[in-house]
């Protein structure tokens, strides 16, 4: 009657690092989507060169006002993409930094912060 | 490939195991798959083609009842005579510690499955209910002292009780000395309009091509609905690619709702029931789903599987009830995890 299949890499998995948000010391800086999209391919080729920009990245929302989004990654492609976020310092010659707040190996729903209700 | 080329196309380790069932089999483990995830923060469930709460769920939520906080609770407190013998029928506290606290507490544990060569995590089971932890044993006096004196550990706590109706203490008469806070969930509801939802056929847990999707298609899919994530991106769209998995059909309305709070697994149960009760009269969905996520921080998954957070601390698990009550379940853990039942 039952069935049960368990399912694991290295088949390729998708890897969700959530809400990414960008930080720039001086305000008022806007970005739209595409930009931010563009921003995250050119960490990846600074950082990897252009094996890194051809990395598959979907960016599944966008917040411009909080400048954060959720971004999705094939699982060979974490550490690249983690890394080349992490270590980009300005974008137009603008100081800036990507923080990183969540990595999920599955999209799911956000995680509950219910001790601050 | 040379080390560091490697390194760069790891990923943790992930496993999500789907089985397929009858709600109705007297060998069905559904039930016993929710009662054994305890500690669950976040319930969700997707009704396609249904515009309003139906009554019966309703009624559930309305009447789950509160949740506590309890700030700065010293951990002995819970392994006294009183409070076990008040609320504890059966059961363990399990301990998941550094290795400093670890050779601080002297007490026996067992070092973490997922610590590597060099163990810097280590469980600590205590069995409260067990005869050799009897009032005024060897056993319970050194508990006692090790959590008392010898490195006396205090948490926020958050708590939550399955009331019988037996009388006796409650939760907040007992720790009202600790300013214990009830907290009632919090729930939202939505509709999506013109909702792009996966065909599934449920004795096709694979999938079949181009006659439906399979299970982590849709697991995935569920995510990216709950995440507001748009589902109509073409193969050659700069920003994302991602799109609903083919093949699929539009919905006019799907009810989407979300609890968040600490919920027991009986109210899952409940949920899960009445869900599958929504198809004694005839509905145009072809299946509803219901998610749980478990607190990513929590020392255990199911049962008493070790629990890691590693990078996101998964643990969730996903039903998807068909018209048949056919079910598929869908377990999903991380990299520091036991592998689900």
């Amino acid at each position: 009657m039952g069935e049960r299949r368990a399912g694991a890499g290295p088949a390729p998995q998708r890897v969700v690092l959530r809400s990414p948000s960008r930080e720039f010391p001086e305000a008022g800086v806007r970005l739209s989507a595409a930009h931010f999209k563009q921003l995250v391919v050119s960490a990846l080729r600074e950082l990897h060169g252009e094996v890194g920009a051809a990395l598959s990245v979907d960016v599944l929302t966008y917040e411009e006002k909080t400048l954060s989004a959720i971004l999705r990654i094939s699982s060979s492609g974490l550490v690249k993409l983690w890394s080349a976020l992490t270590l980009l310092g300005s974008y137009q010659n603008k100081k800036c930094a990507f923080r990183v707040i969540q990595v999920k190996l599955y999209l799911s729903i956000s995680p509950c912060i219910i001790w601050e209700q | 490939m040379s080390g560091p080329l490697r390194r760069l196309g790891e990923t943790p380790r992930h496993l999500l195991v789907c089985e397929k069932s009858h709600v109705r089999h007297e060998r069905s483990r559904h039930a016993a798959r929710v009662r054994s995830h305890a500690y669950n923060c976040c319930v969700s469930f997707l009704i396609p083609e249904c515009g309003m709460l139906p009554e019966a769920l309703k009624n559930i939520i309305t009447n789950i009842g509160e949740y506590y906080l309890v700030k700065n609770l010293s951990l002995h407190e819970l392994v006294t005579h009183e409070f076990i013998n008040a609320f504890v029928k059966k059961g363990k506290l399990i301990i998941s510690v550094d290795k400093d606290t670890y050779e601080e507490l002297g007490l026996q544990g067992r070092p973490s499955q997922y610590s590597g060569k060099k163990v810097m995590r280590y469980i600590v089971t205590i069995d409260l209910t067990d005869s050799a932890f009897d009032l005024g044993s060897k056993k319970h006096k050194r508990v006692l002292w090790a959590l008392k004196e010898k490195k006396p550990l205090e948490f926020d706590f958050l708590l939550s009780w399955h009331d019988t109706g037996a009388e006796g203490s409650t939760l907040m008469s007992y720790f009202s000395k600790n300013q214990i806070q009830p907290r009632q969930p919090k729930t939202t509801f939505s509709t999506l309009r013109n909702l792009q939802c996966p065909v599934l056929h449920s004795n096709e847990l694979q999938g079949k091509l181009e006659e439906s999707c399979s299970s982590q298609e849709l697991f995935e899919w569920l995510g990216a609905v709950f995440n507001k994530v748009d589902l109509d991106n073409k193969s050659f769209s700069f920003l994302s690619t991602y799109c609903c998995p083919q093949p699929s059909t539009v919905v006019e309305q799907a009810y989407l709702c979300t609890i968040t709070g600490f919920i027991l697994p009986e109210t899952i149960i409940q949920l899960l029931e009445q869900l599958c009760c929504y198809f004694d009269e005839p509905k145009l969905a072809q299946w509803v789903t219901l998610t749980v996520h478990g607190f990513a921080d929590s020392p255990v998954s199911w049962r008493e599987s070790e629990h890691g957070f590693q990078k996101g601390g998964e643990n969730l698990y996903n039903f998807v009830v068909f018209r048949t009550l056919d079910y598929w379940l869908q377990m999903a853990v991380g990299a520091n995890d036991d592998c689900p039942p």
